[in-house]
């Protein structure tokens, strides 16, 4: 899959055959042979594999979407999202099991209490991401470039400290509540409901997304204050309010993310989300940065190719060389299509 | 009397002594000039006198340090920006400034953004379609992918749509063909019929000395020459400055 997508990138970018054109082609035959020969030498393995890239994928969604917001309106990487994300999986702990006593094994009692903490999660890290920028970048407004950026990796280093001060400097762990029985096991492809849920509660929250921009008022500010703020400030549009909101929906979808990250993997520690922050910019940057069914594209192609890579038998690099592939993407999409998979040209190039 | 035939009312804009600076550069040293209910006034000058400058501490993009700014007989020196075009002032910005990624219908839509008056706004719509046939062609074309005449049009109507009482159109003509051109300045005319004050500033003198009633000079951040627009054509400095004659 990620194959037929970056083929006719590459092919694209060079009219005449080039020494690197031909190179990418080489690469992603290969790449497209290696998955056809895992496909055949052992389909159940790669069905599960599949199936847990689109459940990967689905959280860096999420993720991959607050940092497209953020950039689209903003033009500013916030590498403190990441972080924000990791601070919701904290909230998920001390929300489900200390407020609400939540542990394993209680029954239809599971639902109500993990719909409460997944609001109460949204809510906390979208007032903490809208009082980071309140805070950290709007009086940074006019200045160069260069400085939100530098205050965003501040930012990110005194939340994972926040984190580390809470919870410690080990891994927490959540309690494991989502079941593990199959939703269907056909030809040894097995999908569980700990995965199928995480799935579910991701695609509501894109199609709200998608709905909030494109047809409310809210997202029509949002999306004129991306394009041109003087020009938004004219029509009426209060564009520090509709920044302050993009951040405070940019940090709910990070809170969802957590909280479904942490009840499905069932640990959260404090720097999870400086790695998994990055993966999923990776991602949005793949999508092209600032498009918003880019992210959710990226995101699932980066799932994949990790899942792939960490999953499949033969002849597969493994986890140790997760991140090099991952940021090998990221280094090559910058360098031939720094617009991404689906984003529009820009004179900034993306 | 005024060249729409009307007698101009009381002053709806009054600029006072106005001082701006964009950033440690003093733009505007001591700008003042009125816009009469009906009128149209125009505003002319050479590149960085201070025309666009004057229109953003208007609108409140540019706050000025010093002076006063007063419209419909409130001072709106210090309102915010996103609040000026409820008070009644709408622009068509220099450069345009459509949002390049909507749709022309969604830019008209963005003009009505503080209006909540579902039905008229539609109305108004139909109103600018019928104003910019072209525009209705165009409805769900991205603004950025249109003409340059055509995206001034789509700028004008984006203004009307918040029914303004006073409209600022900073170089409505800039880059456009001869032919559209006049029907800009045709259409300027016509919505200031339909009683919309207008401050116009434009570099094509002669075409805005015809439409206007009244006209500023701006040099380097001053008004150096206040008339009304006929007295301004024959104007020996005008003739020779912005009308390109020897």
């Amino acid at each position: 899959m990620a194959a037929d997508v970056s083929a006719p990138t590459l092919g694209a970018r060079f009219k005449r055959p080039s020494v690197i054109g031909l190179l990418g082609l080489l690469f992603v035959a290969a790449l497209v042979f290696w998955l056809i020969v895992n496909l055949i030498k052992t389909p159940s393995d790669f069905g599960d594999v599949f199936l847990i890239g689109i459940t990967n994928g689905s959280v860096y969604a999420l993720i991959a979407l607050g940092y497209t917001l953020v950039y689209g309106i903003l033009e500013l990487i916030n590498f403190a999202h990441g972080d924000v994300f990791m601070l919701a999986g904290m909230f998920t702990i001390t929300f489900s099991t200390h407020f609400f006593g939540l542990h394993q094994g209680q029954g239809w009692v599971t639902v109500p209490i993990v719909f409460a903490t997944l609001l109460l999660a949204m809510l906390a890290c979208g007032s903490i991401n809208a009082a980071i920028e309140f805070v950290a970048y709007r009086p940074l407004r006019g200045a160069p470039r260069l400085a939100p950026l530098i205050t965003a990796i501040g930012v990110s280093f005194i939340i994972q400290d926040i984190g580390l001060a809470w919870k410690g400097p080990n891994y927490v762990t959540a309690p494991d509540v989502f079941p593990h029985s199959n939703v269907f096991s056909a030809g040894g492809v097995d999908y569980s409901w700990n995965k199928l849920i995480v799935v579910l509660v991701t695609i509501p929250v894109l199609l709200a997304l998608l709905w909030l921009v494109q047809e409310t008022r809210q997202g029509k500010a949002m999306r004129a204050t991306a394009q041109d703020k003087d020009a938004a400030a004219i029509m009426g549009i209060n564009v520090n309010r509709t920044i302050s909101f993009t951040f405070l929906i940019a940090g709910a979808l990070a809170g969802a993310a957590g909280t479904l990250y942490s009840l499905w993997a069932t640990t959260v520690r404090f720097d999870q989300g400086f790695q998994l922050g990055l993966i999923a910019f990776t991602a949005a940057v793949l999508g092209g940065i600032g498009n918003l069914p880019g992210a959710v594209l990226g995101a699932v192609l980066i799932g994949l190719i990790q899942a792939f890579n960490e999953g499949l038998n033969w002849h597969a690099p493994g986890s140790d060389w997760t991140q090099s592939i991952v940021f090998s993407i990221l280094i090559l999409i910058l360098v031939f299509r720094p617009e991404g998979l689906l984003g529009e040209k820009t004179p900034e190039g993306g | 009397m005024s060249a729409n035939g009307r007698s101009p009312g009381a002053p709806i804009l009054e600029v006072g002594d106005v001082h701006t600076y964009y950033g440690s550069i003093h733009a505007l040293k001591g700008v003042s000039l009125t816009v009469n209910d009906g009128e149209i006034v125009t505003l002319l000058g050479a590149n960085g006198a201070g025309k666009t400058t004057t229109l953003r501490s208007i609108n409140g993009l540019n706050r000025p340090r010093q002076g006063s700014i007063r419209f419909d007989g409130r001072d709106i020196t210090t309102v915010p920006a996103h609040e000026i075009v409820r008070r009644g002032i709408a622009q068509s910005p220099e450069g345009r400034r459509l949002f390049p990624r909507m749709t022309v219908t969604e830019n008209l839509e963005m003009g009505a953004f503080q209006r909540h008056d579902r039905s008229e706004i539609r109305e108004d719509m139909e109103r600018v379609f019928e104003l910019f046939p072209r525009l209705q062609e165009r409805r769900s074309q991205k603004a950025g992918t249109m003409s340059g005449g055509e995206q001034q049009m789509c700028a004008i109507g984006r203004a009307l749509m918040a029914r303004p009482k006073l409209l600022l159109l900073d170089e409505p003509s800039l880059g456009l063909a001869p032919i559209f051109v006049e029907r800009i300045f045709d259409i300027i005319r016509q919505i200031n019929e339909q009683g919309t004050s207008i401050l116009l500033v434009e570099q094509n003198a002669l075409m805005a000395l015809d439409a206007a009633d009244r006209g500023y000079v701006l040099e380097t951040g001053r008004i150096v020459l206040a008339d009304d627009a006929a007295s301004l054509k024959t104007n020996e400095e005008v003739r020779k400055t912005y009308l390109g004659e020897t």
